[in-house]
């Protein structure tokens, strides 16, 4: 996954996350609350510079990591421009590029403050985060246990496939169903041998409640956040009053 | 089908939240009380959002000879319950927003509606209705499977014309078009859905009778589909 790559390798990595939260979520009220389109492109693009300057994450892998979604929207974008009247006859609609240029420029800037966000912050902090806003238990359990499952799974996914193509199992389309449904009864059976595994493992260290973790620390937290949310507060003051 | 970041208007984002937010308190408490009699449980539905996830990132030959990612809604639904599918389906769209960029936090509640909560309710009353009418379970998986995915794809064509009414036609000429251009691609994909879901059924059968039996919406069927 390319966006825990970033996380975990870029020059933000020891900042808070409560600090690269605060102005993600400034970035989204931004994108938002910007006056006009080039105001919220405008937005995209700083949010961008200041997640491949400042916490100098490759503008390479930025693009490969923004380029889905990017397709997306120009799909979207094109589907817009299309209107269908009462007789279901469709026509091109240049009538809404105004409004198809609000929700274009809205988008990139929203993407690019989530962009800002999960490339620099490794989601194990987030959870951290999500734990101190007081996040309920059980649903915290259900992420950290999804978040290094999901690793094992991916491992499973590829041994089984390698196993499978070596066999000519993906040659046809049928026997690729076939194969596919193979497979995903084999994780499925995993889910509950894995999970059996995992409560025994746990009973054997007197777990039997709440997952419990060491909150990860650091340094000028609080300076850090105070930062971010002045810079927050630059980024939506500008998309007001940028036209 | 996501909506990705940023792509609903503010009122549209946030009416989709408050009406997914009941689902998921719903869904955190049952599955806090479910916790405290069944402490096993937490490993088995933590294990299960990794699961969704994984599968919801696998390459699903499609009919029409294309190939797509399964939501893995049908499935969800039918082995793990459509109340356990919205705690699950949370974390999963969150994780697929945050560590794949698909999707987006501002779109969590209208995904969540769609993917999480549509989709796996219609997916079992499907199953169940199924099953009171004697079809036989191969017949009500794929049905369970093929129609929960479509009725996913038709609340997020509902979604998008809402938000988008067509200036023309207003929301129903909007309406056929988002389903329209959905339907291209996802009745072919519902359709490989529904038969990998019966293929899944069939092999869980065979190899993990026992498993199958275990699961409340297979209890009283025990056979392969």
């Amino acid at each position: 996954m390319l966006i825990e790559q970033a996380a975990y390798a870029n020059r933000w990595r020891r900042v808070s996350p409560q600090a690269k939260a605060s102005l993600a979520l400034a970035g989204l009220v931004a994108a938002f609350a910007a006056a006009t389109p080039e105001a919220a492109l405008r937005v995209a693009f700083l949010s961008g510079l200041i997640t491949c300057i400042g916490a100098g994450v490759s503008g390479w892998l930025y693009l490969r990591v923004a380029t889905p979604a990017l397709g997306f929207l120009a799909l979207s974008c094109l589907n817009l421009l299309i209107a269908v009247d009462s007789s279901f006859a469709w026509r091109w609609a240049p009538e809404a590029l105004p409004e198809i240029a609000a929700l274009a420029g809205r988008s990139l800037a929203a993407l690019a403050a989530l962009l800002g966000l999960v490339l620099t912050t490794p989601l194990a902090d987030l959870i951290g985060l999500l734990r101190r806003l007081r996040c309920p238990a059980a649903l915290l359990d259900l992420m950290v246990l999804c978040y290094r499952m999901l690793f094992v799974f991916s491992q499973a996914v590829r041994d089984t496939r390698t196993a499978q193509q070596a066999r000519l199992g993906y040659a046809t389309t049928r026997h690729g169903l076939r194969s596919l449904g193979y497979l995903t009864a084999n994780l499925a059976v995993q889910v509950w041998q894995r999970s059996h595994a995992l409560h025994l493992a746990a009973l054997a260290r007197n777990g039997d409640g709440a997952l419990r973790f060491l909150a990860p620390h650091f340094a000028h937290a609080g300076s850090d956040t105070a930062l971010a949310m002045l810079a927050g507060f630059l980024l939506i003051l500008l998309a007001r009053l940028w036209v | 089908m996501h909506i990705m970041e940023g792509f609903l208007p503010v009122e549209h984002a946030l009416g989709w939240s408050l009406a997914s937010a009941p689902f998921v308190a719903w869904g955190v408490h049952s599955m806090h009380r479910q916790l405290q009699t069944r402490p096993e449980q937490r490993m088995l539905l933590g294990i299960s959002a990794a699961f969704v996830f994984v599968l919801s990132a696998l390459k699903l030959p499609s009919v029409t000879g294309s190939c797509s990612h399964p939501t893995g809604v049908g499935l969800g639904a039918l082995l793990f319950g459509p109340l356990a599918m919205v705690p699950v389906g949370l974390v999963v769209l969150l994780f697929q927003a945050l560590l794949l960029a698909h999707g987006g936090v501002t779109t969590l509640g209208a995904n969540l509606f769609s993917l999480a909560i549509v989709g796996p309710f219609v997916a079992t009353a499907l199953f169940r209705l199924g099953r009171r009418f004697g079809l036989p379970l191969a017949g009500c998986v794929f049905t369970a499977a093929c129609l929960g995915d479509l009725s996913t794809y038709l609340t997020t064509s509902i979604q998008l014309a809402w938000a988008f009414p067509d200036p023309a036609g207003g929301f129903f000429a909007s309406l056929a078009k988002f389903g329209g251009i959905f339907a291209i691609t996802q009745i072919p994909l519902a359709i490989s859905e529904g038969l990998l879901t019966v293929l899944v059924v069939n092999a869980l059968a065979r190899f993990n009778a026992e498993e199958l039996k275990r699961l409340p919406l297979f209890a009283q069927q025990g056979g392969g589909a």
